[in-house]
C-alpha cells in the first residue's frame, strides 16, 4: 500500500482490496470534484490535514452535508487498514484483513460519533482506537456465537440485532411481526433450568406446542389480523429459521472493500453539493478559529493528566503502562500479574474513576465549564484516547513501515 | 477452556465483575418461584446482577446503596417485569439484566420509566454472561435522555436506546454525582389515574392465570401500572399466578402462625409490656413488630389490638429514649389508598411515638404509609 500524498487523494480515495491485500486506490470522482472545490476556496497558507478532517468532522455533524462521510471515510482508510492489519497479525482468528477492514469501517458512523474534537489528540489517533476495538468487540461477539447452539444464539440477541437479521434474511415485515412474537414467546418458555445457557438444547415438542400456544393466543393483537396461527411444527420452523438468520447475521458474508466507498448514487447528493459548498468558505474560517482554541485546551489537559499520573503508585503506573502501553488484554495483565481478570478490570475501573475525577476538577475550577453527564462522558473518551497516545504511539505506521 | 478462547472479551473498558458463586442457586431449586422457565431465568440474572453490582458500589462509591424494596418482595416484580433497582440516598438505579451479547441496545420496560414509585435516575444496561460467571456494566443512560431519545415501542412497551447513544463509562455516573449533583436526572412524570378496589380484585383475577404469559401487555398501562405499582396488589398477583396460599389476617398471624411472606419482609411477634402498662388488656398480651429504617436511624413500627373493635398503630424510635424526629408521618389509607377521618398523625416537633388508633372489622384491610419513606419502602396489604 501507498500512502496517500496530496489532500485531493486523502479525502477522495479508497483502498481497493485484492484477495486480502490492499491493491492499491481508488479514487471517487464526486468526492474528488467536492473536495478539490473546497480546496479552490481555502485560505492560504494551505490548511492542514488535520484541519480538514476536523473540518469535515463539523460538516458531518450538522447532518445536511452527506459528502462529509465520504470524506471522513476516505480520510480514515489507512487508519482502518493498520487497526486492521495489527489484528490480523496478532490474532490467529480464521478472518482476514480485508474482513478486519470491512468490520471496521462499516462502523465509521459510530467512530465518527464518538469523536470530540475538543481536546482530542486527532480523529486519527481517535479511530485508530476505536477501529480496533470495533473489530475486538466484532470477534468478542463471534466466539461467542462459535459455542452457542442455535436456541442459546436466539436467547443472546438484542430485539434490535434480531430484527436486523431477519430484514437482513429477506424477510417482509408481516413475517418479522410474526417471528417476532414467535421468538419472545420462545424467549419466555423456553430457557436453561440451571444456570448455565450456551449449550441450550432444541426444544422438545411440548416445548415448541407451549410456544404456539402462547403465540396463537396473542397473535391477533400482537402481529395482525391475518397473522398465521402456528403448529408446533411451524414454530420449530420458524425458530429455526431465525436461529439460522441470526448466525448468518453475525457472520454476514463479507462484500469487498471498496465498494464501501461512499456509495450514494442519488439525484439528492448534487443539491447536497451545491447546498455545502456555498457555506463552505464562512465555515473553513470558523474552524480554524476553533482549532487554535483546541490547541490551547490541549496543552492543558496534558499539564492536568500529567500531574494526576505521577501522582500514582508504581504499581497503578505499572497497571497503565501494561494496558494502554502494551496493549495487553485485562487478561494477559491478569496472568502477568498473577492475579484475577476482575481484580485487574476493578483497579483500571478506579485508576480510570481517579483519572476522570480529576480532569472533572479541572473543567469546572479552572474552565468554569458547567459540567454534566454527557460532557464528563466526552471527557472519558478523551481520557481513553490520551491515555493511550501518552503509553504508547498510536496504531498509525511509522515511515519506515508505511511502504508495504 | 471457554473463556481462553476469548481473549479480546476484555480489551473494551467495561467494568467487569465476577458473580459470586452460590448466587441464584436457589433458582435452580424446585419448586420454582415464577410461572415459566424464561421468566425464572431472567429472574436469575437480575439476581446474580444484584448480587455482584451492590456489593461493588458499597464497597466502591455509595456506602449506603441497598435494593430497593425487600428481597423477599422482588419476585413478585420479576414474575411480571424484568429489571432491579437499587437505592443510592434519593435517587435510584435501575438495572437491566440482559443475556444479549451484542450489547447494541438498552430496552426498558415502561413501567421502570413511567410509574412514578417505580421511575429511576439512572438505567444500568448489565450483560449477564452465567456460563463465565461474569458480568459486565454497560455504561448507562439518564432518565431525562431515555425519555427524550429512546424510542418507545407500544407493541412489547419498552423504551429502547441505541449502544452508541449511552454513557459508555459507568464511572462517568460517580463523577457526575459528585461534581453536578444538580444535573436534570429525570423528566416529568405523570401521575397514575386511582384503581378502585372492585376493579384490582378482578385484574388481579383475571391477570392471576398463569396461562396468559404477559400480563403486563394485557390491559392498558394506566390500570397495569397502578396494579403493580401498589406492592400489596402486585404481591396478591404473584400469589395467584404462583398458586401460592393467601398470606393469612393479622389476627391469625398473632394466633396461629405468621406467614412466611411476612417474616420475609422482617415482621415479627412480639410481647407488649409497654402496651400492656399503658391498660391495653385485650386478647393475648402480643402484638406485630417491625424494624425500619428511616433515615439511617432504626425504628420500630408496631400494631396490636386494644380491644375487640380497636387496633392501634404505633411509630417509635428503636433506640432507649430515642424520638421520632418532627415531620415524620404515620398514615393509613384503605386498600385502595383512599384516606380515611383521623388516618394520620404527624410530628410537628421531635416525638415520642406517632401512633393511630382505628376501629376495625374482620376482613377489613388496609395500607401502611410513613414519611420519610423507610428503607425497603413498599405498600403491603395488612388484613385483620
Amino acid at each position: 500500500m501507498r500512502p496517500r500524498q496530496s489532500l485531493l487523494d486523502l479525502f477522495s480515495t479508497f483502498l481497493q482490496f485484492e484477495s486480502d491485500s490492499a491493491k492499491g486506490w481508488l479514487v471517487d470522482a464526486r468526492l474528488r470534484r467536492h473536495m478539490q472545490a473546497h480546496l479552490d476556496q481555502a485560505p492560504m497558507p494551505e490548511p492542514s490535514e488535520t484541519f480538514w478532517a476536523l473540518y469535515w468532522h463539523k460538516q458531518w455533524q450538522t447532518e445536511t452535508a452527506t459528502l462529509a462521510t465520504g470524506h471522513l471515510a476516505a480520510y480514515l482508510q489507512e487508519v482502518c487498514y493498520w487497526s486492521a492489519r495489527k489484528l490480523a497479525l496478532n490474532l490467529t482468528t480464521g478472518q482476514s484483513l480485508a474482513d478486519f477492514f470491512q468490520i471496521a469501517i462499516a462502523k465509521l458512523d459510530r467512530v465518527l460519533k464518538g469523536f470530540n474534537p475538543q481536546h482530542s489528540a486527532g480523529l486519527r489517533s481517535y479511530a485508530s482506537l476505536a477501529f480496533s476495538n470495533i473489530i475486538k468487540d466484532s470477534l468478542r461477539l463471534r466466539q461467542e456465537v462459535d459455542i452457542c447452539t442455535d436456541w442459546a444464539l436466539l436467547h443472546k440477541l438484542s430485539h434490535k440485532r434480531f430484527v436486523e437479521s431477519l430484514r437482513t434474511y429477506g424477510l417482509n415485515a408481516d413475517t418479522i411481526a410474526a417471528y417476532t412474537a414467535i421468538w419472545e414467546a420462545f424467549k419466555l418458555l423456553y430457557a436453561p433450568t440451571d444456570g448455565k445457557i450456551r449449550k441450550l438444547s432444541k426444544p422438545d415438542a411440548a416445548a415448541f406446542a407451549a410456544i404456539a400456544q402462547v403465540y396463537n393466543r396473542d397473535r391477533i393483537t400482537t402481529v395482525g389480523a391475518s397473522a398465521t396461527a402456528a403448529t408446533p411444527a411451524l414454530t420449530e420452523q420458524w425458530l429455526t429459521t431465525c436461529g439460522k438468520a441470526a448466525r448468518s447475521f453475525l457472520y454476514p458474508l463479507l462484500v469487498s472493500a471498496d465498494a464501501s466507498a461512499s456509495g450514494q448514487e442519488s439525484g439528492e447528493l448534487l443539491d447536497d453539493f451545491e447546498f455545502t459548498f456555498q457555506e463552505s468558505s464562512l465555515g473553513v474560517v470558523i474552524a480554524e478559529e476553533d482549532a487554535k482554541q483546541r490547541d490551547e485546551q490541549r496543552s492543558q489537559l496534558n499539564a492536568v493528566l500529567l500531574r494526576s499520573l505521577v501522582k500514582l503508585d508504581v504499581q497503578s503506573q505499572r497497571l497503565l503502562q501494561l494496558y494502554y502501553g502494551q496493549g495487553l488484554t485485562q487478561q494477559d495483565i491478569a496472568k502477568q500479574l498473577e492475579t484475577k481478570q476482575y481484580t485487574v478490570s476493578r483497579r483500571l475501573t478506579s485508576l480510570r474513576q481517579g483519572l476522570l475525577d480529576g480532569l472533572g476538577d479541572w473543567s469546572q475550577t479552572t474552565l468554569h465549564n458547567p459540567l454534566d453527564s454527557n460532557v464528563l462522558n466526552a471527557m472519558s473518551a478523551i481520557l481513553e484516547d490520551w491515555l493511550k497516545v501518552h503509553y504508547s504511539h498510536p496504531d498509525l505506521p511509522s515511515s519506515a513501515e508505511a511502504s508495504l | 477452556m471457554i473463556s481462553s478462547m476469548s481473549p479480546m472479551a476484555s480489551d473494551i473498558p467495561y467494568l467487569q465483575l465476577e458473580i459470586p458463586t452460590a448466587s441464584a442457586e436457589r433458582f435452580w431449586q424446585p419448586p420454582s418461584a415464577f410461572s415459566a422457565n424464561g421468566i425464572r431465568w431472567l429472574a436469575s440474572l437480575n439476581q446474580m446482577c444484584l448480587d455482584t453490582l451492590l456489593p461493588w458500589i458499597r464497597d466502591t462509591h455509595a456506602p449506603n446503596a441497598q435494593a430497593w424494596i425487600n428481597p423477599a418482595a422482588m419476585p413478585s416484580i420479576w414474575e411480571v417485569v424484568n429489571g432491579s433497582a437499587i437505592a443510592l440516598g434519593q435517587q435510584r438505579l435501575i438495572i437491566i439484566p440482559t443475556a444479549a451479547s451484542d450489547f447494541e441496545e438498552l430496552r426498558v420496560p415502561q413501567e421502570w420509566v413511567d410509574l412514578p414509585s417505580w421511575a429511576g435516575h439512572y438505567y444500568v444496561p448489565v450483560y449477564v454472561n452465567p456460563d463465565d460467571g461474569e458480568i459486565w456494566v454497560l455504561g448507562y443512560v439518564t432518565h431525562h435522555t431515555l425519555k427524550q431519545q429512546g424510542t418507545y415501542d407500544p407493541r412489547d412497551r419498552t423504551y429502547s436506546i441505541a449502544s452508541e447513544d449511552l454513557l459508555c463509562d459507568f464511572n462517568v455516573l460517580w463523577t457526575a454525582r459528585r461534581l453536578c449533583p444538580n444535573e436534570g436526572l429525570q423528566a416529568a412524570i405523570a401521575p397514575l389515574p386511582s384503581l378502585p378496589l372492585e376493579r384490582a380484585k378482578a385484574l388481579i383475577e383475571r391477570l392471576g392465570d398463569s396461562t396468559l404469559v404477559v400480563p403486563r401487555l394485557a390491559v392498558p398501562f394506566e390500570v397495569w401500572g397502578a396494579l403493580v405499582e401498589h406492592g400489596g396488589w402486585r404481591q396478591q398477583l404473584y400469589q395467584h399466578r404462583l398458586k401460592l396460599p393467601e398470606p393469612g389476617s393479622v389476627r391469625q398471624w398473632l394466633q396461629t402462625e405468621m406467614s412466611g411472606f411476612a417474616q420475609q419482609l422482617g415482621w415479627g411477634t412480639m410481647n407488649l409490656q409497654a402496651a400492656l402498662a399503658r391498660g391495653s388488656s385485650y386478647g393475648s398480651a402480643n402484638g406485630l413488630v417491625r424494624h425500619l429504617t428511616i433515615a439511617g436511624n432504626l425504628y420500630e413500627f408496631r400494631v396490636f389490638q386494644q380491644s375487640e373493635a380497636v387496633w392501634r398503630f404505633e411509630l417509635q424510635s428503636a433506640a432507649i429514649g430515642g424520638l421520632v424526629p418532627g415531620g415524620f408521618k404515620l398514615r393509613l389509607l384503605t386498600e385502595d389508598l383512599m384516606p380515611f377521618e383521623n388516618n394520620e398523625d404527624s410530628a410537628t416537633s421531635a416525638i415520642a411515638q406517632l401512633y393511630l388508633e382505628v376501629c376495625l372489622s374482620p376482613g377489613d384491610a388496609l395500607i401502611w404509609e410513613i414519611e420519610p419513606l423507610p428503607d425497603f419502602y413498599d405498600r403491603e396489604i395488612l388484613r385483620f
